[in-house]
């Protein structure tokens, strides 16, 4: 589904990804951690291409992310993408926030658009504020609406990119509960998180990233076992140990 | 000062003007009709120059960005009364169809009013430029990306997306650039537009009743700001969103 084949990126001098690879299948979920600045957000906005690569090639369904020919918004729409910051448009009501993509780009009319989002708000739990602007709600509900406005594209595949590290303690259960819902459905999905405890719950793979390597991938049980490396042995004992995480 | 104010010869506003317009009161207000339509009218266009010129300044890439910098840099710097006698005096002679269409087509007045809107709608753009580049960048790259990721296109995220939000956020510089207008817009006396400065001065001229002429002519400017600022209050109002900004929950 999603094949990222030895990309490396520079910003200027700085070498942000080296040779990265790995690959997610259909219906698997991927958690990728590791260190602040590791690269983790940038090789996961490579995946849809919100960032640019400068070698390597990433596939997503069979078509080349960085080549000329692909048309990116196209691909773009078919991959969600979930971010730390929620990113809701705060001019545009929650249910207008799920239907404006789906009209514009996928043709939808507002009618079924409206009725998808409707439904969607169900599914996460916030069908009572569909007529809310985003700075109305909690951060953990305007991150499900984010959620639900990605789901509402029929995405083949959704990257998240630190869904929770905005919320506060309380919050990031309800929007954990979603995510893991999603993942037993079979959603394929690449996580960037720290929230150990889901990767435990659902993951297949865990990657571990530290200065724009990929150190370590995976299956979960091997990683939380004992992990091949000191930095991600270090890395794990750190984060376990401060307990919110988990 | 009310002693000084009620010893004034107020009944000059009712008294024929020289130029056989009417009353100087009709004179004056001539000017205020002028002086609007030629900030109302530059304004449109400042907006919308500035709003192109802006936008190309947040593009990725370096080329557009560049090119919209190179023309707030040259409008902004070059003071007001030079880019007006290039609008009026030097462009008609150096541009050979345009120009020559505009000395012959255009009647004196039409020639002084379209230099105006030119002079301050270019001007002012490249400061509205500011605003809107400002405005957008103030959204972080976080909206764009959102935009983008769910597969709308640059001009659909800058038409659906980071517009809509960063002019709501601009209105209050974008206020003192309308009144900015209205000020800078005395300069076309300089090339004879029939505008409020102007007619005020001749009033004093012709009569030499300086003190009416210039406290009525205040008014007026202060009264077509408090017009403006009203205005304002009452856009930003309608289009303030709910727990954003300052706005109530
Ligand atoms: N636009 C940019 N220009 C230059 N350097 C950048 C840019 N964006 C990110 N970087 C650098 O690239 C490195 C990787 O950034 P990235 O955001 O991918 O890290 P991260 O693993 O997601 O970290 P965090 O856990 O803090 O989110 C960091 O050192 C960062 O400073
Ligand atoms: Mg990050």
């Amino acid at each position: 589904m999603i094949s990222i084949k030895a990309i490396s990126k520079w910003y200027g001098e700085f070498h942000v990804l080296k040779e990265c690879s790995t690959t997610v299948s259909k219906g698997e979920v991927v958690v990728v951690c590791g260190p602040s600045g590791s690269g983790k957000s940038t090789l996961i906005k490579c995946v849809n291409g919100l960032e640019a690569f400068q070698q390597g090639e990433i596939l997503i369904d069979g078509v080349s992310v960085g080549a000329r020919g692909t048309n990116l918004s196209k691909l773009r729409s078919r991959v969600g993408m979930v971010f730390q910051h929620f990113e809701l448009f705060p001019h545009l009501t929650v249910i207008q926030n799920l239907t404006i993509a789906q009209c514009k780009v996928l043709r939808r009319g507002n009618r079924e658009a409206t009725e998808k989002g409707q439904r969607l708000l169900d599914v996460v739990g916030l069908a009572a504020h569909a007529e809310k602007f985003p700075a109305q709600l909690s951060g953990g509900q305007q991150q499900r609406v984010a959620i639900a406005r990605a789901l509402a594209m029929d995405p083949i595949a959704m990257l998240f990119d630190e869904p929770t590290s905005a919320l506060d303690p309380e919050m990031i259960k309800e929007v954990l509960d979603v995510m893991v819902k999603l993942a037993q459905e079979g959603m394929t999905m690449m996580v960037v998180t720290h929230e150990m405890g889901f990767a435990r719950e659902v993951a297949n793979r865990v990657i571990f990233m530290d200065q724009g390597q990929i150190v370590e991938d995976r299956p979960k049980a091997d990683f939380f076992k004992s992990p091949d490396t000191d930095r991600a042995q270090q890395f794990l004992s750190k984060i376990l140990s401060h307990g919110v995480q988990t | 000062m009310v002693s000084f104010v009620a010893g004034l010869d107020w009944n000059i506003f009712f008294q024929p003007a020289f130029d056989g317009s009417g009353t100087y009161l009709r004179f004056l207000l001539i000017g205020l009709a002028w002086t609007i339509l030629l900030s109302v009218t530059a304004w449109i266009l400042a907006f919308v120059i500035g709003s192109i010129v802006g936008v190309l300044r947040t593009f990725p890439g370096r080329l557009l960005p560049g090119l919209g910098a190179v023309y707030v840099e040259l409008f902004r710097n070059v003071p007001l009364l030079v880019q007006l006698f290039l609008w009026y005096f030097v462009l008609p002679e150096i541009i050979p169809g345009l120009g020559t269409w505009f000395k012959q087509a255009l009647n004196p007045l039409l020639q002084q009013f379209v230099s105006g809107v030119l002079c301050l709608g270019f001007f002012t753009a490249a400061r509205v430029a500011e605003q809107v580049r400002s405005g957008i960048n103030s959204l972080g790259r976080g909206q764009r990306g959102a935009g983008l990721a769910l597969g709308l296109n640059l001009p659909q995220v800058y038409q659906l997306i980071l517009l809509p939000v960063a002019y709501r956020i601009i209105i209050p510089p974008l206020t003192s650039e309308f009144l900015n207008i209205i000020k800078n817009s005395a300069v076309a006396s300089t090339i004879g537009l029939a505008e409020l400065s102007r007619q005020a001065q001749q009033l004093g001229e012709f009569t030499a009743h300086w003190y009416e002429s210039f406290i009525a002519v205040t008014l007026l400017y202060g009264i077509i700001n408090v017009t403006v600022m009203i205005v304002s209050q009452f856009v930003e109002r309608v289009t303030r969103l709910p727990g954003y900004l300052g706005g109530r929950k």
